[in-house]
């Protein structure tokens, strides 16, 4: 590869020495300047060709008694609104969306890997990366395009190559994961659910603890938090399976709340 | 004594206009390619001043930034001057919202374009600003000393998605009303203060005094619904994301400039 | 503040001790201020909070009324679910053999309303697939719960009345309640 097809932003192309790096300054004025104005024109041709060629939707007035069928959220939420197959909508609705954002916050105090700080790289930080980008492309990207172009109606699955079809019938058998296990009676089946959440959420970190010396390093509060946030995200793919799978409804049925 | 060809010039007439005292006292200096200039060119000017004057050279490669965040101020702006535009025509009451909708479609000229243009601004910003934050979290410009910067980041993306969505029930047709019929039903699924949420009788909320009915101000999406959501989308979250957003890009340049490697 | 005041190095004239020894005490005049203004000033913006929220909540609301007139019981045919109040009042009216009981058309799941499928003998809920038996249990799909009954009563005119404001839950055990289900 010829040095100038290099691609940029890996650490060996950037000054190391703060006296290189004061040398490797550069003007705002013109060599930032310039950029940002050609990109803002570029933005601005894209945008005006966009709004001159396509017209924004604009459908029938609204009418509360009249349920268009399928009737989406906006794009950008179509992954939530997916999970709402899957969980009872203070879930999906409300504690998701929370532990997204809140999670999010969190990433700079439970991520405290020193490395990659301010260039690309995948070796460094690989758990980090690997977990974002699941969460970016497969939760959010993957179900966005999932729910706008193969959700039908009555939110039924459909393949590019089905038609719509209104009065398709799919076969719902729903269990509780305990009954599957054999757990009928009510307060039996409510341990069990709880017991299972507890498994999920123990197991695995405390494997990992075991397996590695991570708790030393992070200190048990960033540990926990971290640990809880992953096995979240990993529990809300674990119950997509559990129901595309098993059809199973509720892992945990208690008197005041489903899971 | 000067020709009259020659005083009467298009340069002559330039000079004359930019040596003047009037225009001296708005524009400070001219485009000399000096070092002196560049520096000037930038803290002299209120709109480039939240530039450093001088940066890394890394700081301009678009490979590494991706242009991504300047992008998506861009677009916030062209939403609020779009934004501006519609507000002329637009009344965010049940009976005019769909009307004024179909005129700024067939009778306001422009109209269409101006809305379009602030639809499909709305949708590309929610894409910008995704890009954006995966571009900071690959080049893990989070790090310190920039923690509390991508906080500030997480709750813009917030809002974002806030403006984007209360915008969405304004012009008042079967797609804005379910999909915000669908999206505010979750409030009402909120533990504690939702009438349909999970401890709800505990707590002793009902329809009419819940979480939903709060941002809906009735029991079902209606006209004080609509007037709602046009004072959210119009004043509070532009208000507050313009907040952050000072706060965003000061912290740039307190938190070292744009990241690189240490 | 005064735990430096009480710090060994600090050496204070005599003639000051007492004035140390009171600022240093659990609370002199001066730290009550403090506080009394701390709470005053945290105190008004706690109930101006409150105001603010109350002012969301406005006294009357400007919605359609909850009871409607649903017509005789001699205008339904026995075994059909009625879907001339769906689109209006959004209930349906069930009428069986040995009476009536009025569905709410509103999914328990996130408020779309379902459609009646007569040959499949089930409400479907088009926004995420709930499906609901004639009786209202939710036998399949991500709705939590059955669609709630409302109060039905026969007038004093020989007319049936809904009123959506009261509504029976079967979780709760309601639907056996006399109001819910009117006997002919």
């Amino acid at each position: 590869m010829a040095k100038e097809d290099k691609v940029v932003g890996t650490a060996e192309d950037f000054p190391r020495t703060s006296w290189e790096r004061v040398n490797d300054k550069i003007h705002v004025w013109p060599y930032l300047t310039r950029l940002e104005f050609m990109a803002a024109i570029i933005i601005t041709i894209l945008l005006t060709v966009w709004s001159i060629t396509i017209d924004a939707p604009l459908e029938e007035p609204a009418n509360p008694s009249v349920t268009p069928n399928p009737s989406k959220a906006p794009w950008y939420f179509l992954g939530l609104q997916e999970m709402l197959v899957y969980f009872d909508p203070w879930i999906a609705g409300v504690v998701m969306p929370v532990l997204i954002i809140v999670g999010l916050m969190a990433i700079p105090y439970i991520d405290v890997n020193p490395a990659g700080n301010g260039y690309y790289c995948f070796k460094e930080r690989r758990f980090a990366i690997l977990t974002f980008l699941f969460g970016f492309l497969v939760l959010w990207v993957l179900l966005v395009i999932e729910g706008t172009f193969l959700r039908g109606p009555g939110w039924n699955f459909f393949m590019p190559w089905e038609k719509w079809d209104p009065h398709k019938i799919v076969a719902l058998t729903n269990v509780n994961f305990p009954y599957l296990f054999g757990f009928r009676e009510y307060w039996a089946q409510a341990a069990f659910g709880l017991f299972s959440i507890a498994l999920w959420y123990a197991t695995i970190p405390a494997w990992y603890i075991w397996r590695r010396a991570t708790l030393v390093n992070v200190g048990f509060t960033r540990y926990a938090l971290k640990a809880f946030l992953f096995m979240t995200m990993m529990g809300m793919v674990a119950k997509m399976f559990l129901r595309i799978a098993f059809n199973v409804k509720y892992v945990l049925v208690l008197p005041w709340l489903n899971i | 004594m000067a020709s009259l060809k020659e005083r009467f010039s298009f340069d002559q007439m330039k000079r004359n206009i930019v040596d003047s005292q009037v225009w001296r006292s708005m524009f400070r200096h001219g485009y000399e390619d000096t070092p002196r200039n560049r520096v000037l060119m930038v803290v002299d000017n209120l709109w480039l001043h939240l530039h450093p004057t001088k940066i890394r050279r890394h700081a301009i490669r678009i490979r590494f930034t991706w242009c991504m965040g300047g992008i998506t101020f861009l677009l916030f702006l062209y939403l609020t001057v779009t934004g501006v535009i519609l507000m002329f025509y637009y009344r965010p009451v049940g009976e005019y919202a769909y009307l004024d909708m179909k005129f700024l479609e067939f009778d306001a000229p422009f109209g269409m374009f101006m809305r379009n243009m602030h639809r499909w601004a709305a949708h590309a910003m929610v894409i910008t600003v995704w890009l954006h934050m995966l571009r900071v979290f690959m080049t893990g410009s989070y790090k310190p000393p920039r923690e509390f910067n991508w906080v500030i980041g997480v709750l813009l993306l917030t809002l974002t998605l806030l403006l984007s969505f209360t915008g969405y029930l304004l012009p008042w047709d079967q797609l804005s009303i379910w999909a915000v019929t669908v999206g505010t039903n979750m409030a009402r699924a909120t533990p504690l203060m939702g009438s349909e949420g999970p401890f709800a009788e505990l707590m002793g909320v009902t329809p009419r005094f819940d979480a939903r009915s709060a941002l809906l101000g009735g029991t079902i999406v209606g006209p004080p619904t609509l007037l709602r959501f046009y004072v959210l989308h119009c004043i509070v979250i532009p208000l507050i994301a313009s907040g952050l957003m000072m706060i965003h890009f000061w912290r740039i340049r307190k938190d070292g400039g744009i990241s690189g490697p240490l | 503040m005064n735990t430096r005041l009480k710090s060994p190095e600090i050496k204070f004239p005599a003639e000051y001790e007492a004035e140390v020894q009171s600022a240093s005490s659990f609370m002199d005049r001066r730290r009550f201020m403090n506080y009394s203004g701390w709470v005053g000033i945290l105190g008004s913006l706690a109930i101006s909070l409150l105001g603010f929220l109350r002012f969301m909540f406005p006294r009357v609301l400007f919605e359609p009324a909850s009871t409607f007139k649903a017509g005789k019981p001699s205008d339904y045919a026995v075994g059909t679910v009625d879907t001339r109040f769906a689109l209006s009042h959004r209930v349906w009216i069930i009428r069986e053999e040995r009476g009536f009981y009025a569905l709410s058309a509103i999914c328990t799941h996130l408020g779309c309303t379902p459609k009646w499928f007569a040959n499949e003998d089930k409400f479907k809920c088009s926004c995420h697939g709930s499906g609901f038996k004639r009786s209202g249990f939710n036998f399949e799909g991500p709705a939590p719960r059955a669609l709630d009954r409302f109060k039905i009563v026969l007038g004093e005119d020989g007319e049936m009345v809904v009123d959506r404001g009261k509504d029976f839950r079967l979780e709760r055990g309601e639907w056996t309640k006399p109001e819910a289900y009117l006997f002919i």
